[in-house]
This record gives C-alpha cells, sequence and structure tokens, in this order.
C-alpha cells in the first residue's frame, strides 16, 4: 500500500532534527514499528464503529493487547474544541487545525508510541476523515494532506462505502436532530439541516472515492450484512497479524 | 494587492485589505512589548487606528493552550498545531477585518516566532511553512536582536525562568539556567537564518527603548501609505531621536498632507477618542 507521490503520511520519518542533541534520535519509519494500526473511515451512518467495536473484541479474544483511539478525543485539545463548536467560532480552516492537534495529541501521546511499544492499535476515523470534511469545507487539498504529514500511516485503511441515502436513513432514524458542524450548516449550504446534511456529506463521499486509489483504501460494501462485512475485516485483520504473535499478550 | 505566503482560505478575498501590517518579532526580552506599547499611541496620534494582536490571544484557543503548556506534556507537534489554531483563528477574525477597515495591524510575534520554536524542537521546518502558506505577508517585519549575553539578564533577572521559554521540554537534563541559554541561543540562530530568508528588517534591540523605538518610527513611516506622508518627517527623527507628532488626519484641513507639529520627548496626549471607538465597534470583539 504506497500512497500519492506528494504525500508523505510518513510517520515521523518527515521530522529531520534541526537540533540532533535537542530531540530523540532519528525516528523509524512505520515498517520498523513492531504494532499495528487498523482504521476504519467512512460517512456517518456507514457503520464503521460497529464494525470496529467487532473487531476490537475479537483481536481481544484472541490475546492481543488492543488499544482504540477514537477522533476527536484528546483531553488537552477538548475542551477548546467544544468551545469552538458550541460558539460557532469554526472556519473551515480552524475546524482544520483544532482536529489536527487533537490528532497530533493523540499520535503523540499513544498512538505512536503504542506502535513503537507493539500493541494492536484500533482508530475510529483518521486522517482520511480530516481530508475529506475539511476538502468538503473548502480548504485545499493539498494543504491538508501536507497538514498531516505526521501522522503514522496505517497497516489496513478500512472504508466502509455505502449510499448516501442508506447512510441518511441511518441517521435520520437513529437521531432527533443533526449537529450543526456534521450536517455542514457552517457552510450555508441549504437552511434545512437534513438537505444541508445531505449535500455535504455527497461532498464528503466524492472526496473519500477519490482518497480510495489514492490512499489503497481497503473497501467494504457496507450494504451487506453485520457479519459478512465482520468476516471479510477479520480475515484481512488476521492477514497481518500472522507473523505477529509477539503482539498477544495472553495466549 | 496583498498576497499570502502561496495558499488561500477559504473565503479570504486580498483584494481590499487596505490596511496595513507590521510584524514585531523577536526573542524573549528583546522588549517587543514595550515597542507596541509606544507605537501604537504615536501612530492614533497620527490619525491611524491600530490594532495590536500578538501569540495565544485568539478566543478559541488561547485559553486552551495556556492550559495545555500549565501540564508541561504538550508535545512539539501538538504544541506547533494548537499555535497554528490560534494564529489562524486571530488571523481570520481580527486581522483581516481590521486590515479591511483600514487599520494598521501591529502585531507581536508573527509566524516566523512559530517556526522558531518548532524547528529548535526538531520539527520539520518545511512541515511549518508548509502550514503557515496561507497566513498574509505582512508589509513590514522588524527584528528586535538581541544576542543571548544581553537578553539573559533582561529575562532571568527580571521574571525568572519559565520552563518552556527555557526550553526545559528539550533540554530536560540540563538545569534551569543551561537549558535556557541553549534554548535561547537555538532561537537566536534559528531567528537569524529566518531574517535571510524572510527579509527581516534588523533592529539592534541592545541600546535603550528610546533610540529602538525612533529606529522603529523612521522605518514605519515608509510603510505607511505615503499620502499622508509628505514631507517625509524621517530625517529630523533619524536626527533627534525622538518623537515627531504629526497632526492627525482628522483635524488637518489639508486631508493628505499631515504637517510636522515639532517634538515632545515621549509624552503623548491621550487617544483621539472618534478611532477608540472606531476601534470597538469596526475591530473585533475578542480584542482586549
Amino acid at each position: 500500500m504506497d500512497i500519492g507521490t506528494n504525500v508523505r503520511i510518513g510517520p515521523f520519518e518527515v521530522f529531520f532534527p534541526a537540533q540532533p542533541a535537542a530531540v530523540e534520535s532519528a525516528h523509524g519509519t512505520h515498517r520498523d514499528y513492531p504494532g499495528r494500526l487498523f482504521i476504519v473511515e467512512g460517512i456517518d451512518g456507514s457503520g464503521k464503529s460497529t464494525q470496529l467495536m467487532l473487531l476490537h473484541k475479537w483481536l481481544e479474544s484472541k490475546g492481543y493487547g488492543v488499544v482504540f483511539s477514537e477522533w476527536n478525543s484528546s483531553p488537552l485539545v477538548k475542551d477548546t474544541t467544544k468551545l469552538g463548536k458550541k460558539k460557532k467560532m469554526l472556519t473551515p480552516a480552524t475546524f482544520s487545525l483544532i482536529h489536527s492537534t487533537d490528532f497530533a495529541d493523540r499520535t503523540e501521546k499513544n498512538i505512536l508510541p503504542l506502535m513503537k511499544a507493539g500493541a494492536v492499535v484500533l482508530c475510529d476515523r483518521y486522517v482520511y476523515t480530516a481530508f475529506a470534511r475539511d476538502v468538503a469545507r473548502g480548504m485545499d487539498r493539498k494543504w491538508v494532506r501536507d497538514l498531516y504529514r505526521f501522522a503514522v500511516k496505517p497497516t489496513v485503511a478500512f472504508y466502509f462505502r455505502v449510499p448516501l441515502e442508506t447512510a441518511i436513513g441511518r441517521i435520520t432514524a437513529a437521531r432527533d436532530c443533526l449537529k450543526y458542524y456534521e450536517a455542514g450548516l457552517d457552510l450555508g449550504l441549504s437552511d434545512e439541516p437534513i438537505q444541508s446534511f445531505r449535500i455535504f456529506q455527497g461532498h464528503i463521499l466524492e472526496e473519500y472515492e477519490r482518497m480510495i486509489p489514492e490512499f489503497g483504501l481497503t473497501v467494504i460494501d457496507a450494504t451487506l450484512p453485520v457479519e459478512e462485512q465482520q468476516a471479510q475485516v477479520r480475515r484481512i485483520a488476521q492477514g497481518h497479524l500472522s507473523r505477529a504473535t509477539d503482539l498477544r499478550i495472553r495466549p | 494587492m496583498r498576497h499570502t505566503y502561496g495558499k488561500l482560505l477559504p473565503g479570504l478575498n486580498l483584494s481590499d485589505l487596505a490596511g496595513k501590517l507590521i510584524v514585531i518579532e523577536g526573542t524573549d526580552g528583546a522588549g517587543r512589548t514595550t515597542q507596541i506599547n509606544l507605537l501604537r499611541p504615536w501612530l492614533e496620534e497620527m490619525g491611524h487606528a491600530v490594532l495590536d494582536t500578538g501569540m495565544t490571544r485568539s478566543a478559541l484557543a488561547g485559553e486552551g493552550i495556556r492550559r495545555a503548556k500549565e501540564g508541561n506534556n504538550l508535545g512539539r507537534v501538538t504544541q506547533t498545531l494548537f499555535y497554528a489554531t490560534d494564529f489562524i483563528d486571530r488571523m481570520e477574525n481580527e486581522i483581516v477585518p481590521a486590515l479591511r477597515a483600514g487599520f494598521v495591524v501591529l502585531t507581536d510575534r508573527y509566524i516566523y516566532s512559530l517556526m522558531a520554536r518548532g524547528t529548535v524542537r526538531g520539527v520539520d521546518p518545511v512541515w511549518i511553512r508548509d502550514i503557515y502558506s496561507v497566513a498574509l505577508k505582512p508589509d513590514a517585519v522588524f527584528y528586535l536582536r538581541l544576542g543571548v549575553e544581553q537578553l539573559i539578564p533582561r529575562v532571568i533577572f527580571s521574571r525568572g525562568f519559565d520552563y518552556w521559554e527555557s526550553g526545559v521540554d528539550i533540554f530536560p537534563g540540563l538545569d534551569m539556567y543551561e537549558s535556557f541559554c541553549n534554548y535561547q541561543k537555538a532561537l537566536l540562530a534559528e531567528f537569524d537564518r529566518l531574517s535571510t530568508q524572510y527579509g527581516f528588517e534588523a533592529v539592534d534591540a541592545s541600546t535603550d527603548a528610546k533610540i529602538v523605538f525612533a529606529q522603529l518610527q523612521e522605518r514605519i513611516l515608509t510603510v505607511l501609505d505615503p499620502e499622508f506622508l509628505r514631507p517625509r518627517p524621517a530625517e529630523s527623527v533619524a536626527e533627534s531621536n525622538i518623537a515627531v507628532r504629526i497632526t492627525p488626519r482628522h483635524e488637518s484641513s489639508e486631508r493628505s498632507v499631515p504637517r510636522l507639529e515639532g517634538v515632545d520627548d515621549f509624552t503623548f496626549r491621550p487617544f483621539v477618542p472618534s478611532l477608540r471607538a472606531l476601534r470597538h465597534t469596526n475591530g473585533n470583539s475578542h480584542a482586549k
């Protein structure tokens, strides 16, 4: 799985110390890390979180040391994001930057050290969520990709592909109302939340489609029965764990 | 026409940003705040509406950054991005509207300080530069330059050691003093490099604040709209080393030709009330 020529989502390999004495020694590339990183992507209502939860259970039952990290969950950044969303202060640029700050904190404190320590790291949403959303909000495609150059490249990035109407049906059935930024109401696409959500998610879907070949996302048909999707996910994950018995914390 | 460093943020129109963006850069203790406190009333007296802004003053991320720094567990990449969030929030909500309203924006540090801090922490400078490709190019960057020897007494003897200002996060094995010296030396080297790269106008900050102020005044006058600056008073400023008072625009009958009224050594009249009102209504509500 290789990524676009002008984009390096390299694990910290892009950082070269300006002052060797000041920073830790050269970072290894992700291939050197003993851990594995499985991430799920897809629009809201694609069922990706359910699939990741099922994968998590299975990996634990197999004895792996599994750590889960969720999009937008850094305790250090949480209050700022909450403030920005609540007061509707976020522009496309600051929306993008505050989410990258959150992701950076999780990368520096969790994802990267855990990969070095040999954990199986599971992420619900990853850099591709930012690529899709921020570009749908009008940010420059290359700028957003550059912003996340510090990210660790996933072992497998599962993309749960679902038709827009199916996802909208699932979301509207499950919730009373859509959130302001989630529905893209900040963009003035439509005053009507469902309509705005539909247009916004449509743009996001286009961005995901574009990223499938660009980043070699592993596509899972999210209209299939849950069990069938999970069987595919486990089979693929298994393929990347077969020679990693040392990752098991218990037999 | 104003420019950015390469990329344009969505919805940002550069064609009507008539004001002037003046950056005061320099390491800790170089006297940036002192100079801005002198420049602001001077500019206002000349009839310019002034917005001053600086790091971590954004309504969005200022408080978050302060809290994150209290914990001493702010990683270098996270730190770089948190500051970028703060900067872009201020750029979009303070700097751009002020420039649109024709203000002189005085900014205490700009993207260069953030680049320097990240780079000395081992963060890829190209990555930081790419992030700030959306930043507006200023009309002038004044770099208040101070050697480490002069900087030590100014910073340490006045307010003591600060964890981040001493770079303890990157020199954990050293004591505060050694860490401070190493960190500030690295910062200075980086500032000097950036100075060449971005064409800063260096000002020797080791001399008396009044002399630095006079030099800044002289250079800022060349940046401001020449319409209002004929005859240019630069020579007399340089000679006398003291402030030059120019009749505020609204008091002058000939709008475009301010008149030199002479000098009064750093005694400033109160701010022009109408301009203060303008600043509070047109400016941004986050401004302090």
